[in-house]
C-alpha cells in the first residue's frame, strides 16, 4: 500500500568536476541516518562545477543514480543537490524590525517578518538565492541570541549570511537533474554540505573553517559562534594541479593525475633535487624520466597559490581579527602529499584534516575525503526532513502516489 | 576670386583612388620609441599606433594611438623578456587586437627582436593580417651583441618565426652603429639614432608601398628584397642611411652626409650588400632631374655596382625640404659572418666562433669573392630562392642578367651570423616550432576564465610565477 509504512529514503547528489556521485540514505525513526550506499561514476564534461555539455552531462548524472539504485534497492524519485560553482558569492546582511506587540514581545510572526524582509533584499542582477543563513538575533540591548521567541525588546535585528549565485547557471545544474525524472527537492551550498559531515557543534562554535579542496573548485565556510559568518568559492581545484603538471612536463593528462596522486608532493624537498621518476611507456607514448622537483616545483606553486587566495580573502573578512579556531582541509585534492604541511605554513592557525562523522551502515566510504560533501549533504537533508512536519492524511497518499509514479518514471 | 584646384599626387581625386591603406604599428619598448621618432620628426598624416606591456613605455609616448596591453595580468610592468607571459597577454587582448588590422592594406610593424611583447604581438598581428589580406612588413632590430647570448638566442628564434609568417622582414643589427662616434660616447644617443633609423625605415617603406608619387615602386620590390629567407640562416638583411637637407643644397653634400650614415660607416658591409630602394621624399620643388641626380650621385658613390630601385613622392609639407632614405638588402646569403659574435664564456665559447673562417672553402672563397677594390658587380654566392615568395626585383635589367648565370658551388652553407654550429659540422636552418596561436588554457578552455586580481588562474602558476622547470 501506498499509504503504508515507508521507509524515509533521502538521497544526495553531488555533480562534481571529477565524478558525479548519488548516495542513498535512510532516516531512522529515531532521527538517526544510516547509509545505504553510493554509486558514483566519472563526471564528463563539468569543468569547474559547471555543466559544459548538457547531455553528456547528464548521462553522467544518470548513471551515477543508476548505480546508486542497483546497490541500495531503492528507487530514487527526488535528490538533494549541492550546488557550488565560481560565480556563486556570498555577503552578510541584516535586517531589523520594531516589536510592536503587547509587552513587546517577540513573536514567531516577528522572525518570520525578518526572514521575509532578508528574503526580499536586492540581489545583482540575473542571480538567484541559494541560502539564507541565520546567523543571530540582536535586541535592543545589544544582547545577541540565537532563539529570541519569548524575550522583550523594542526591536529586533537579524544578521544573515545570503549566498547567491547566477540564476542561469543555478538552473543548469538543477534542469539537468529534473529532465531525468527526478526531482530537485532541495539544494545546498556544497561547503555549507561539507561543513555538515565534519564539523560539530562545539567546533562550530570555537570557531572552524572548513576547506573543502575539489577537481573543479575549491570552497570553503567559515563559523565562528556557531554561525557561517563567510563562504567562498575559488574556481581552482585539483584539475589545475594536473593540467599544470601537462603543461609543464609535456605528458597526457592521465599520465599527469596519475603522476600527481602517486609521486607528487607539494612540499619542496632539496633532498630530491635530483631525483627522477620514471614514467613507464605505454602503446602511445615512450618511456621517459622527469625530474620530481620539477613535479614537486609545479604542484607546490598551484596549492600554495590557491591556500593564499583563501587566505587573503578569509583576511579580508570582518570576522578574521576575532577567529581563534581550526582549519580543516578535505575534498578530493586534499589528499596530496605534503598538503597539511602545506597549509600549516601559510594559514596562521592550527590546521587539521577533517574527519567525517560517523554513519550507521555502509562504512565503506567514511574515510574518503572526496565524499565529504555528499556525505555532509546527508547530513543536511536529515536535518531538513526532520525540520519539516511529517506529512498525513492525504498529503501523505499523494506523497506516496507521486514516489510510485516516478519510481515507473512516468513524472 | 580665384581658386587653384590641387591636381596630380595632392589632389583628393588621388586621396580616392589611391587611399593611404598603410598602418604604420610601433610594438614593444624599442618600436615605440621608433614611432615617437616618427612623431616628432616625421609626416602626421602617417597612420600609427605603438602598443607594449610597459606602462612607463606607453606613457611617456607622443603617439596619439598608444595601448597598453595586459593591464589585468602583468599591471603595466612589462613582460621583461618572458615569451609566454607576453603570448598569454596577446592571448588576453586577442579580442581588441582586430581592430588594429582592419581597413589596412599593409601594416609596417616595427619591433626589437629579443624584445617579448613585441614579437609575440607581431606574431599575432601577422596572422591576422593574412587573415585579413593586410601585406605584412616587419622592421626589426637584432640586439647589441654584448647584450649577451640569451638575448641573441631569442632574436634569433624571433626572426625565424617571423620570416615563417611575414612579407617580408628587415633585419637591422644594432652593432653597426657602435662604431658610431657619438652612440660609443652614450649608450641612449646610441639607441636613439637605432631608433631614428627605424622610423625612417618604416617611413621609406610606407612611402614605397603607398601607390603615390613621381616614381613609384611596389610592395613587390620590397618583397623581393626582403622576402626571401625563411628561419633564421642570414639575420641581418638590410641596412639604412637617411639624409635630409634642403632642396638646394648641393646633392654631392647629401650624398656624402648620407654615407656617412652609422649603419654605412662599416664598409664590410657591401661585399654582403647586392640591391638597393632609394626613397626620395620632397616638395613640389622636387623635379625628376633631381631625383636622377641624386640617384646618380649614389650610384658614383657607394664602392659596389648595384641594381638601384627608386621610388620618389611628394610631400606638401616638406617646406623646401628633401629627404632620402637607402634600404640596402643582401637577398642571398654571404659566406662571412656579418657581425663578428662576441664570446660568450658561459654559453659553450667554441660556438661562437665564425663558421665561414673553419669551414674548407678556399677555392670557392677565391673565385666568389671579389677583392673590395674592384668596383664591379658583387658576386651572388648561393642563391637560395625562396620556392614560396617571388624572386627579386629585376629593376635593372642589364645587372640581374649579369649576375645569374653564376656556378653553384655544392658546399655547405654557412650561416652568416650567430651560428653555433662545430667547424666541419653540416649547417641545418634553425625552423623551431614556433607557438602562433596564444597559450592554451588546456582543460579549461571552454570554461569562463578564473581571473584573480589581473591574473589568469587558468594559466599554470609556475608560468606565470616564472618559476623554472626541468625538463
Amino acid at each position: 500500500m501506498f499509504w503504508g509504512k515507508t521507509r524515509n529514503i533521502v538521497v544526495a547528489l553531488e555533480v562534481g568536476s571529477t565524478k558525479v556521485a548519488a548516495a542513498v540514505g535512510e532516516i531512522r525513526p529515531d532521527g538517526t541516518l544510516a547509509l545505504l550506499g553510493i554509486g558514483e561514476g566519472s563526471s564528463g564534461q563539468v569543468r569547474k562545477c559547471e555543466i559544459v555539455d548538457f547531455e553528456v552531462a547528464q548521462g553522467c548524472i544518470r548513471d551515477a543514480l543508476a548505480e546508486a539504485e542497483r546497490k541500495t534497492d531503492v528507487v530514487v524519485a527526488e535528490v538533494y543537490l549541492t550546488i557550488t560553482g565560481a560565480h556563486i558569492r556570498s555577503s552578510n546582511t541584516r535586517v531589523t524590525t520594531v516589536i510592536n506587540h503587547d509587552g513587546d514581545e517577540i513573536t514567531q510572526e516577528h522572525l518570520q517578518e525578518l526572514h521575509d524582509m532578508a528574503t526580499a533584499q536586492p540581489l545583482p542582477a540575473d542571480h538567484a538565492i541559494v541560502h539564507h543563513l541565520l546567523q543571530h538575533y540582536v535586541l535592543d540591548d545589544g544582547s545577541t541570541t540565537d532563539n529570541p521567541v519569548g524575550l522583550a525588546s523594542k526591536q529586533l535585528t537579524a544578521h544573515f549570511h545570503q549566498v547567491y549565485g547566477l540564476a542561469t547557471r543555478l538552473q543548469t545544474t538543477i534542469r539537468c537533474v529534473k529532465e531525468l525524472s527526478i526531482d530537485v527537492k532541495n539544494y545546498a551550498l556544497s561547503s555549507y554540505a561539507t561543513a555538515q559531515a565534519v564539523l560539530s557543534r562545539n567546533q562550530k562554535q570555537l570557531g572552524a573553517i572548513v576547506i573543502n579542496l575539489g577537481g573543479g573548485v575549491s570552497d570553503y565556510i567559515a563559523y565562528q559562534k556557531g554561525a557561517v559568518v563567510h563562504t567562498g568559492i575559488l574556481g581552482v581545484g585539483g584539475d589545475h594541479l594536473t593540467n599544470d603538471i601537462v603543461s609543464g612536463l609535456k605528458i597526457p593528462y592521465a599520465k599527469a593525475e596519475q603522476l600527481k596522486k602517486t609521486e607528487g608532493s607539494v612540499i619542496l624537498n632539496p633532498a630530491e633535487k635530483d631525483d627522477r621518476i620514471t614514467l613507464p611507456g605505454a602503446y602511445n607514448f615512450e618511456e621517459r624520466q622527469i625530474y620530481r622537483e620539477s613535479l614537486n616545483t609545479i604542484m607546490q606553486a598551484r596549492q600554495a597559490e590557491i591556500f593564499e587566495i583563501i587566505l587573503e580573502d578569509l583576511q579580508n573578512a570582518s570576522f578574521w581579527p576575532d577567529f581563534a579556531g581550526t582549519v580543516y582541509v578535505t575534498g578530493g585534492a586534499s589528499q596530496v602529499n605534503g598538503l597539511l604541511e602545506l597549509a600549516s605554513q601559510i594559514f596562521p592557525c592550527p590546521v587539521e584534516l577533517a574527519h567525517q562523522f560517523p554513519f550507521d551502515g555502509d562504512q565503506n566510504y567514511g574515510r574518503r575525503p572526496d565524499l565529504s560533501t555528499l556525505l555532509g549533504l546527508l547530513h543536511y537533508a536529515r536535518q531538513a526532513e526532520l525540520e519539516v512536519p511529517a506529512t498525513r492524511g492525504f498529503a501523505r497518499v499523494g506523497q506516496s502516489l507521486r514516489r510510485a509514479l516516478a519510481s515507473m518514471r512516468l513524472i | 576670386m580665384i581658386e587653384f584646384k590641387k591636381d596630380g599626387p595632392f589632389s583628393e581625386k588621388a586621396d580616392q583612388l589611391f587611399p593611404d591603406r598603410v598602418r604604420i604599428i610601433g610594438l614593444g619598448q624599442t618600436g615605440v620609441a621608433a614611432c615617437d621618432q616618427m612623431v616628432m620628426h616625421g609626416r602626421p598624416s602617417q597612420d600609427i599606433w605603438v602598443f607594449d606591456s610597459d606602462q612607463q613605455t606607453i606613457e611617456s609616448s607622443v603617439v596619439p594611438n598608444r595601448h597598453l596591453l595586459g593591464r589585468d595580468l602583468v599591471h603595466g610592468l612589462g613582460c621583461a623578456g618572458d615569451m609566454d607571459l607576453a603570448r598569454e597577454i596577446v592571448a588576453l587582448e586577442e579580442s581588441q587586437l582586430v581592430n588594429v588590422v582592419e581597413g589596412c592594406d599593409f601594416l609596417i610593424l616595427i619591433l626589437g627582436l629579443a624584445g617579448s611583447t613585441g614579437v609575440a604581438l607581431a606574431e599575432h598581428l601577422i596572422q591576422l593580417g593574412r587573415k585579413t589580406g593586410a601585406k605584412v612588413i616587419v622592421a626589426g632590430v637584432q640586439p647589441f651583441a654584448f647584450e649577451g647570448w640569451a638575448r641573441r638566442e631569442k632574436s634569433i628564434q624571433a626572426t625565424a618565426s617571423l620570416r615563417q609568417e611575414a612579407d617580408s622582414v628587415l633585419v637591422l643589427s644594432q652593432d653597426r652603429i657602435v662604431e658610431n662616434p657619438a652612440a660609443s660616447k652614450n649608450v641612449r644617443l646610441g639607441f636613439h639614432l637605432m631608433h631614428q633609423l627605424l622610423a625612417q625605415t618604416a617611413q621609406a617603406l610606407a612611402q614605397i608601398v603607398c601607390k603615390r608619387g613621381l616614381i613609384q615602386l611596389s610592395f613587390a620590390d620590397v618583397r623581393s628584397l626582403y622576402g626571401r629567407y625563411i628561419g633564421s640562416e642570414v639575420l641581418e638583411n638590410c641596412w639604412v642611411a637617411h639624409v635630409e637637407g634642403d632642396i638646394h643644397d648641393s646633392t654631392e653634400d647629401l650624398i656624402q652626409q648620407l654615407l656617412a650614415c652609422p649603419m654605412l660607416s662599416d664598409e664590410s658591409i657591401w661585399k654582403h650588400v647586392d640591391h638597393a630602394i632609394v626613397a626620395v621624399n620632397g616638395t613640389r620643388n622636387l623635379g625628376l632631374s633631381d631625383v636622377q641626380e641624386m640617384v646618380g650621385a649614389l650610384k658614383d658613390h657607394i664602392p659596389v655596382n648595384i641594381p638601384i630601385a627608386t621610388s620618389a613622392s611628394l610631400d606638401e609639407e616638406s617646406h623646401d625640404k628633401v629627404r632620402m632614405t637607402v634600404l640596402l638588402a643582401m637577398t642571398t646569403p654571404a659566406l662571412e659572418p656579418l657581425v663578428e659574435e662576441v664570446p660568450d664564456k658561459q654559453h659553450s665559447p667554441k660556438s661562437v666562433k665564425p663558421i665561414a673562417k673553419t669551414t674548407a672553402l678556399p677555392e670557392v672563397e677565391a673565385r666568389l669573392e671579389p677583392p673590395m677594390t674592384d668596383k664591379s658587380k658583387p658576386t651572388r654566392s648561393l642563391p637560395a630562392p625562396r620556392k614560396s615568395k617571388p624572386a627579386p626585383a629585376v629593376v635593372e635589367n642589364h645587372a640581374m642578367a649579369e649576375t645569374d648565370p653564376l656556378p653553384v658551388p655544392e658546399v655547405e652553407i654557412p650561416r652568416s651570423t650567430s651560428v653555433t654550429t662545430q667547424p666541419g659540422q653540416r649547417f641545418i636552418a634553425k625552423q623551431e616550432e614556433m607557438q602562433f596561436e596564444g597559450p592554451t588554457r588546456g582543460r579549461f578552455e571552454k570554461t569562463h576564465e578564473t581571473m584573480y586580481r589581473g591574473e589568469n588562474l587558468d594559466q599554470p602558476t609556475f608560468r606565470r610565477r616564472r618559476l623554472t622547470i626541468r625538463l
